[in-house]
């Protein structure tokens, strides 16, 4: 299919009112959800999912999209106003975006952190389209060997989602590669940790987990100090960011869209270390090096761009070679899988309408988020005004009826809330929950491959290093793990 | 080394050390419980499967051998010589003393109701239940809003999956919703 006949098929399949309706829900909902702190753009990911069940794949997955991309720029604004992330990545807004707030700028911060979103977005965008299918028509040439040694370098991105310990991570991806072990044996048919339960044998519902480790933890947070949300709002202010505001600030927002997109094209970097690094990029070539961190507008734009060029790009790996790049691109591996598509180079030649009705949405999102966020800014007050203990026993009922909807089966709801203890247990032990979620979906992927490649080779492992394909992923593991270890000891604590 | 977490109203701080000897110890005990009883009791692989490699039992074994990695390695940094740190913070034990622990628990038993009303009571009546009670437990400012709320929720989203999206929402054998 050429490139023409390709873009066809997308605009078929998205060339209608529901589809962009859908994208523009999820920029909405993303958006309220990513300014209410608490609520990160993980879990409105997440919560959205069971309502996509009865929609077409395309609008399903527009629609978390939408969400994803609504939430990384709504994180921003609370993070301005009420010195609260509303999601990790919008940390390095905080920098200059709160101090703005405080002398009254709070308009100027919010409009920048929108036009440098929105442009670091449509980079990002434009990235995804050009590399994910140069990447996927390599990945065609993959077998069972190949996809075990992507799948396992695509484990070391556990060490970036893994925060302050790297021991615990590990710990956090290992129970989640157990519980992934769970149900009937894929090649012998057996039963594995079922205890004889038919609700089992199909292994746990991933969303039931998903929803259990990233929602309910937060509502069970409540009950242990239900006034731990309170914060003070700061006003908008009088003053708008200006063309010239834009302009000055423009070659901050480009670079940190590049660094955006390169970081959020590896596996497991995610938003927050690239705002960072966007932000001391920034810092440090600009001229008003001494106004950072005291309310310099180029810092907000400069972070924003780098935490909202990584939204396409983690993309890239996630529809070229079916791994996620962070723990929103796993969810949303997940909703592929619940729509029966599997993301990965087959998926450029089986779903190739699926895959441009996408990119022509992801562009359109790029300007449907300048709207929504525009309003998103004049209405946050009422947002913030949102009771949290109100919200979230609404959360917990919305998450009963979600996750029941997967199966119409109850017993989900109580996996569900079993996991929802386990993901508090984890969070008052400083456990994070992001490396369980990436290993319970990359663990049974891993172990296929592995087996299949036994199967293929008579159980000779000299297979899974049959070519430069392999070699360059054992490769790369081998550098990814050797940088860990050196940086972690150049702390000075070790692995801790 | 402080162990901070089952004492009520004590000043005790966690710190890296204290968590990792706590966490070493429990993954530890959790990974030889693993490998000695729960893989050969409850994973089952079919007598003909000579090789280790294609089991079924081989991938728990590994995960649970890198487990008792994990845990031996979290053991040697909570005893490692050298400074230790506390968390900032942190919320390990709270002012108001054993409150917070009667919500816990006032939360698992709700969990627990749930699971055993949902099948009998149906979705909609039991979620609104939910909902009151956990509003109230969270001491919420807006008791009329909390109680409007619950009412609305629940049928909002009953109408959203029972009509939109075709879910068998459970009905319960006393009051059926059309």
């Amino acid at each position: 299919m050429s490139l023409m006949d390709s873009l066809a098929a997308g605009f078929a399949l998205v060339g209608n009112i529901e589809a962009f309706f859908m994208l523009f829900v999820g920029l909405v909902v993303g958006v309220v959800a990513g300014a209410i702190p608490g609520l990160s753009a993980t879990m409105a990911v997440a919560l959205t999912l069971p309502f996509t069940f009865a929609m077409t794949p395309i609008n399903a997955i527009l629609l978390l999209l939408g969400v994803y991309k609504g939430g990384i720029f709504g994180g921003s604004i609370p993070a301005i106003l009420i010195k609260t992330p509303g999601t990790p990545a919008s940390s390095a807004t905080i920098l200059d975006g709160h101090p703005m707030a405080e002398r009254g700028e709070a308009g100027r911060a919010l409009g920048m952190a929108l036009y440098a979103s929105c442009t670091a977005d449509a980079v990002s965008n434009l990235a995804l389209i050009l590399f994910a299918g140069w990447l996927a028509s390599f990945a065609l040439n993959f077998g069972p060997p190949e996809f075990f040694a992507l799948i396992l370098f695509s484990l070391t991105i556990i060490a970036g989602v893994s925060g302050e310990s790297l021991l615990r991570g590990a710990l956090s991806a290992l129970a989640g590669l157990l519980l992934a072990t769970v149900g009937l044996d894929l090649v012998y048919g057996t039963n594995r940790f079922t205890f004889g339960s038919p609700n089992m044998m199909g292994g746990l519902n991933f969303i039931a987990v998903l929803i259990g480790l990233f929602a309910i933890p937060e509502i069970i947070a409540m009950a242990w100090n239900p006034v731990a949300h309170l914060g003070k709002t700061r006003a908008l202010g009088k003053s708008r960011c200006s063309w010239a505001d834009y302009a000055k600030s423009f070659k901050s927002i480009i670079r940190g869209s590049m660094i955006g997109v390169f970081l959020g094209s590896i596996p497991g970097i995610g938003a927050a270390p690239a705002a960072f690094l966007s932000y001391s990029e920034a810092r440090r070539t600009s001229k008003n090096q001494a106004n950072f961190g005291k309310g310099e507008i180029e810092g907000v734009a400069a972070s924003e761009a780098g935490n909202n060029g990584v939204a396409g790009a983690t993309l890239i790996p996630l529809l070229a070679l079916g791994v996620p790049g962070d723990v929103i691109t796993a969810i949303i591996i997940g909703a592929f899988m619940v729509h029966g598509l599997q993301p990965g180079p087959m998926m450029f030649v089986l779903n190739v309408d699926i895959i441009y009705g996408l990119f022509i949405g992801l562009i359109v999102s790029s300007v449907f988020l300048l709207f929504v966020g525009s309003l998103a800014i004049r209405g946050f007050r009422f947002v913030a005004d949102v009771p949290k203990r109100i919200l979230m026993p609404g959360v917990l009922v919305l998450c009963i009826y979600g996750v029941f909807a997967v199966n119409n089966n109850i017993f989900d709801v109580g996996v569900m809330f079993a996991m929802g203890w386990v993901g508090y247990i984890m969070m008052r032990n400083r456990i994070p929950a992001a490396p369980f979620l990436i290993a319970f979906i990359l663990g049974p992927l891993l172990e296929d491959n592995f087996r299949q490649a036994m199967l293929m080779s008579g159980s000779d492992p000299i297979i899974l290093f049959r070519g430069p394909i392999t070699w360059f992923f054992w490769a790369l593991t081998l550098l990814t793990v050797f940088a860990i270890t050196r940086s972690t000891l150049r702390k000075k604590v070790p692995l801790s | 080394m402080g162990l901070g977490v089952s004492t009520f109203g004590a000043s005790l701080t966690m710190t890296q050390k204290s968590l990792h000897l706590r966490l070493g110890i429990a993954v530890s005990l959790g990974a030889l419980f693993l490998i000695l009883h729960a893989i050969p009791n409850y994973v089952y692989a079919p007598s003909n499967v000579r090789n280790i490699i294609l089991s079924p039992l081989f991938w728990p074994y590994v995960v649970a051998g890198l487990t008792a990695i994990i845990g031996l390695s979290l053991l040697f940094t909570a005893f490692r010589p050298g400074e230790d740190v506390p968390f900032e913070n942190e919320d390990v034990v709270h002012s108001d003393g054993i409150t917070p622990w009667l919500r816990l628990a006032g939360l698992g038993a709700i969990m627990l109701v749930t699971m055993f009303a949902l099948p009998r009571v149906g979705m909609v009546w039991t979620t609104m239940l939910v909902f009151v009670a956990c509003a109230f437990m969270f001491r919420t400012r807006h008791p009329i809003a909390a109680v409007v709320c619950a009412v609305v929720v629940p049928l909002l989203l009953y109408a959203f999956f029972a009509h939109v999206a075709g879910v068998a929402i459970p009905q319960g054998d006393f009051v059926r919703l059309p």
